[in-house]
């Protein structure tokens, strides 16, 4: 077949790019693409791309976002921020446009509190089953459903149906790689076993109490650390630090309170504890009762310091 | 295009007299609404000359014709009298809308050969002739208007005359001396266009367009293109209803749920690609089973949205199976899928990729099947002070933008989030007197273990509050309670509140 014959059956399109790229320096000739080929590689870019959870740190032991296809294992005991954390990846997805779902076993999900994170909840999908099991098969039906993430929440203990079954999370986790669908796991003890890709434990490494003179201490937020325990691919043990500040207007400025030179820990409650005696264990059908206290506190220092 | 307007004077009684033939030269009135409340909403020509009016009370019609009938409106035999009106209309022509009970259109292009004319008569005043002739048939007195455009076939219609053809180009002229009530009886701007001294609607379309726009709003605009012959709303001929339906009868009688559903599978295969050739969605699944030895058993299986997915559709089936078995061996079964356009979703090129609508509802479906369809939905807070107030609506997300935002990070900083405990956790809480409301300083939960709640205990080392919290103190059952923010021993950071009403303590919310 000649050379003429042979570019009559390309695309045409392929045929103009064919003599506009022999019409270039030979440098220049790997350079020019169809917008066909462009747009079909920004395309296939574009759902490869992690999901940004739009907290810099958590990017950063994620290597970029969340990873699509992968079981990202959130693990964390009481108040260490990982609702805070989860609800953040939430608010970032459903910025872009992008439905998620959120399995909450805890039945946990406050609707005003994740409007104040941001999140649409135009484009979030509630489910909120009784069980372990239940929420893996939701989790599944969600990402054959064709969400891009896929949020689980599994409470605090005692977590309703325990852990399930390593092979359900395996299962899981397969079909989100088939899917390419995110998938992150909040729980408080780890559950996944083999199935995770990444997992990161979060720590409360310090509770913000501002307190202006003479006045009652406020919750003013959390400090909290994540360090990465497993990742395909990196080595374990990498740590960063991430603030989550009460929803009260003044909360964002002063959570650096801790950071301040600590006063003297503020805990006239304990000190009062002192002075009470304990009920009788003899007598357990006497109820708790209100026990007086001492006529006049104790003077309170400045502020508080961070408890822990 | 010509258009032939089919309208039925009088719908509600024509209805009525239709079913009771035997009263049409009686004093009948067709009322709606029971008891003394009720009113008149046509009545036949001796009851009128009586002095009977729409809108009257049945009493005050009783008055001016005590010995007159009454017959309430009756769904059924109006269903039945539009329904023979449109297979009327069909007989003429296969495009035919379905406007309102008693009023059809015909798209009457390429009738013009079936109906020639015979010379003293056009074609058309033959054809509205032999529509009249059905409609009696049938038991209907129609009336027929035939123009240009579905505005001048109905004002044509309603003129009174029997038939009426309004020849092509003409529509004009013949609408302007008709009064402006013709066009929009119910229209609140032919009112104010009737104290401005504008009563025709000839007079309506001699005014200029931009002016009456600028004066009366989008309506007025609307009223006024009309006025001119131009009708906006082109005529949607109906598409007769259908339905699928697949099935098979049994060698055997089937004992067991497993047996069954593998056939079932099949069936519904085969149902989902008839659907699929038509680009049509199950809305509602019917499932009739054949039973030992000549039992039957018919269910419905309702969708939140059409969906042609096999699995979907056999797992609700098979939920509702479970749930309540037919009883008997099954001899065989049919599905029948009454179906409902499929969703479609616009691609976007640059923007995230939109959910597969189909797919969605396959989803919540088999979500509902699993979780019960109270736990699934799209969360809304509510409108009031309480923090564990919510509501669930259906999810149907937006479509994406065309464009996807980049979130920018924020370098350290989120929100705290509450996690939400439901139902509150009762506590036992030691207070010290510390003011009024006294602070917590030791609290533990009263739940047993095998509540699995969560273990809300330990000693108090940081407290702060109260936080007064008052809802509903008008009604009965009133809201009081006083929050505090307590720090646990053990790490744990809850929200508690003191209930005034009741003196209790209660754990609501845990900062997480």
């Amino acid at each position: 077949m000649s050379q003429g014959s042979a570019a009559a059956v390309l695309e045409p399109e392929e045929s103009v790019l064919g003599e506009v790229r022999s019409a270039l320096p030979e440098a220049f000739r790997s350079q020019v693409r169809s917008a066909r080929d462009l747009s079909r590689r920004r395309r296939r870019e574009r759902d490869d791309d992690p999901l940004s959870t739009a907290l810099a740190p958590l990017d950063r032991l994620l290597d970029g976002g969340l990873p699509r296809g992968r079981l990202v294992e959130l693990v964390g005991r009481r108040s260490s921020g990982r609702l805070s954390a989860l609800l953040a990846v939430l608010a970032a997805v459903t910025a872009t446009g992008r439905a998620a779902a959120l399995v909450d076993l805890g039945d946990a999900l406050d609707p005003q509190t994740a409007v104040d994170a941001g999140v649409d909840l135009e484009r979030l999908l509630w489910v909120r089953p009784r069980r372990t099991r239940e929420a893996l098969a939701a989790a599944e039906i969600l990402l054959e459903g064709g969400f891009p993430l896929v949020a689980m929440d599994l409470g605090q203990p005692p977590v309703a149906g325990g852990r399930g079954v390593e092979a359900g999370w395996l299962r899981l986790a397969r079909q989100a790689r088939d899917r390419r669908a995110a998938l992150l796991v909040s729980t408080p003890y780890r559950v996944s076993g083999t199935a995770a890709a990444t997992v990161i434990t979060t720590t409360r490494e310090g509770t913000a109490w501002c307190r202006e003179q003479h006045a009652d201490p406020l919750l003013a937020g959390l400090h909290v650390g994540f360090v990465r325990e497993k990742h395909r691919g990196a080595a374990p043990g990498m740590r960063e630090a991430l603030a989550f500040h009460a929803a009260t207007p003044w909360a964002a400025d002063r959570l650096d309170a801790r950071e301040r030179p600590p006063g003297p820990v503020l805990l006239p409650f304990v000190r009062r504890r002192r002075e009470v005696s304990r009920p009788e264990r003899s007598q357990p059908e006497k109820p708790w009762q209100r026990l007086p206290g001492p006529a006049s506190l104790p003077q309170e220092p400045e502020a508080l310091a961070a408890g822990g | 295009m010509r258009l032939a307007c089919l309208s039925v004077p009088l719908f509600p009684l024509a209805a009525r007299l239709r079913a009771e033939p035997d009263l049409i030269h009686e004093a009948v009135a067709v009322v709606s609404g029971n008891g003394a409340a009720a009113r008149v909403v046509a009545a036949t020509r001796r009851a009128r000359q009586a002095g009977v009016r729409p809108g009257m009370t049945l009493p005050q019609a009783r008055v001016r014709m005590p010995k007159l009938l009454a017959r309430a409106r009756d769904p059924h035999t109006e269903r039945a009298a539009r329904e023979a009106l449109l297979e009327t209309a069909e007989r003429f022509s296969p495009r035919v809308e379905d406007t309102r009970p008693g009023l059809a259109y015909l798209d009457l292009e390429g009738l013009e050969r079936l109906f020639p004319g015979d010379g003293t008569r056009s074609g058309e005043e033959l054809l509205a002739h032999e529509l009249t002739r059905a409609a009696e048939a049938v038991g209907l007195p129609a009336r027929v208007g035939i123009a240009s455009s579905k505005l001048a076939a109905r004002v044509a219609a309603e003129s009174g005359a029997e038939v009426v053809v309004v020849p092509s180009g003409e529509e004009k002229e013949f609408l302007a001396p008709l009064p402006l009530a013709r066009l929009s009886p119910e229209g609140e701007v032919c009112s104010t266009l009737d104290r401005w001294g504008v009563r025709s609607i000839g007079e309506l379309a001699k005014l200029p367009a931009a002016e009456v726009a600028s004066r009366l709003g989008t309506a007025g605009e609307e009223l006024h293109a009309r006025a001119r012959g131009r009708d906006p709303h082109p005529l949607v001929p109906r598409e007769p209803v259908c339905t699928f339906t697949e099935g098979t009868a049994l060698e055997w009688p089937l004992l067991n749920l497993e047996p069954f559903l593998f056939v079932a599978r099949a069936a519904l295969d085969r149902l989902t690609a008839r659907l699929e050739a038509r680009g049509l969605g199950c809305r509602r699944l019917e499932l009739s089973l054949q039973l030992e030895p000549d039992g039957h058993d018919l269910r419905d299986v309702d969708l939140p949205s059409p969906t042609r997915d096999v699995k979907s559709l056999l797992t609700l089936v098979r939920l509702d199976l479970e749930a309540e078995p037919p009883g008997a061996p099954v001899l065989g079964f049919a599905f029948t899928a009454h179906p409902d356009r499929a969703p479609e979703a616009q691609l976007s090129l640059f923007g995230p990729a939109a959910l597969a609508p189909g797919r969605l509802a396959a989803t919540l479906a088999r979500l509902f099947a699993l979780v019960g369809r109270e736990r699934v939905g799209g969360p809304r807070p509510v409108d009031g002070h309480l923090p564990e107030g919510f509501t669930l609506v259906d999810f149907s997300p937006a479509p994406p933008p065309e464009v996807a935002p980049e979130p920018q990070p924020r370098d350290g900083r989120g929100l705290m989030a509450v996690r939400v405990l439901r139902p509150p956790v009762p506590l036992e809480v030691l207070v010290g007197d510390n003011g009024a409301a006294g602070a917590p300083c030791q609290v533990r939960s009263t739940a047993t273990d095998d509540e699995k709640r969560p273990r809300v205990q330990g000693r108090v080392k940081v407290a702060a509050g109260p936080w007064s919290l008052e809802e509903g103190w008008w009604s009965d059952e009133p809201t009081a309670r006083e929050y505090w923010d307590v720090e646990l021993g053990d790490g744990g950071l809850y929200r508690i509140y003191r209930d005034r009403t009741r003196d209790e303590w209660f754990a609501d919310g845990m900062y997480d």
